[in-house]
């Protein structure tokens, strides 16, 4: 079997355990039992909780990458670190996204600047803040040296995040899961939420993987591109050679 | 809109999230191969 056909089987597994995860996931939370006081509503606790750890995960992968990055000097690690701060922001947004449509129920509004919730959209706006002043420079050497700076400094904002329910008084609970001492939930929703987490892990591998793979293609595009010398639009058009004896009439 | 309205909201909108963004991401990888190809 060559390396391509060998590549192509693994992204097709990859594929289906990431379809497979989300159905299971899907029949975990809708067949878990209700919460005693929130009732059927705690079931927006399976996907809410598991995106925003999962966006708390490719965060903390982007540092990595970027530490690789500046170790190696290899423009991969500087892929990943971008293709996982993508994927992250996806995540990210889907766990706001849910928070809210929780909290309208729950709590009677959309949105409050609860310390939870402030520190989160800030944490979702530097990491777009992050995409756009990669997609600003061009040159994919300074891309990844300049990005390195904020890639590491923006890690800072998980434990924030996390914490912020316990260092400040905020109407968002508190960690359910990942807080001193035991879980405070009961097993079979405990269950159910730990197989939302392992499936949406599952999903964020498969789309860090499709998106590297992106990345790499369209980074061979630009190398083509700049190797065949072809004229882009946009480029400036240079003026003719008027020093090489040409005769005006 | 009942419990189940809103349980049913979230899903529909994390659901179709994550299969938007994956399946634009694989139909970008289809249109870049394709360039790639045409290039030679």
């Amino acid at each position: 079997m060559t390396n391509a056909s060998s590549d192509a089987n693994t992204m097709r597994w990859l594929d289906l355990a990431a379809v497979g995860a989300l159905l299971v996931a899907l029949g975990f939370a809708l067949f878990s039992p209700p919460d005693v006081v929130q009732g059927d509503l705690t079931r927006m606790m399976y996907i809410h909780v598991p995106t925003i750890l999962v966006a708390y995960g490719a965060f903390a992968v982007t540092t990595v990458a970027t530490i690789g990055y500046l170790i190696t000097k290899s423009l991969k690690w500087d892929t990943i670190a971008a293709s996982s701060a993508e994927v992250g922001v996806v995540f990210l947004g889907l766990a706001i996204a849910t928070g809210m449509i929780w909290g309208k129920p729950v709590w009677g509004v959309w949105w409050t600047w609860d310390a939870r919730l402030t520190t989160t959209a800030i944490m979702f706006f530097i990491y777009l803040g992050y995409l756009g002043l990669r997609r600003s420079i061009p040159d994919p050497v300074a891309r990844a040296q300049r990005s390195a700076i904020l890639g590491i400094v923006a890690v800072v904002q998980i434990p924030i995040v996390h914490f912020s329910v316990v260092w400040w008084n905020a109407l968002h609970q508190a960690p359910t899961i990942l807080r001193p001492g035991d879980p405070q939930i009961d097993s079979p929703l405990l269950g159910a939420l730990l197989v939302g987490l392992v499936a949406f892990a599952i999903v964020y591998v498969w789309l860090l993987v499709r998106r590297v793979q992106l990345a790499n293609i369209d980074a061979e595009l630009e190398a083509r591109d700049a190797a065949s010398d072809v004229p882009m639009a946009g480029e400036a058009v240079s003026a003719p050679d008027l020093t090489s004896g040409g005769t005006a009439s | 809109m009942s419990d189940w309205g809103w349980v049913t909201f979230g899903y529909v909108v994390v659901y179709g999230g994550v299969v938007a963004y994956g399946a634009s991401l694989l139909w970008r990888i289809k249109v870049a191969r394709r360039k790639l190809k045409a290039r030679g």
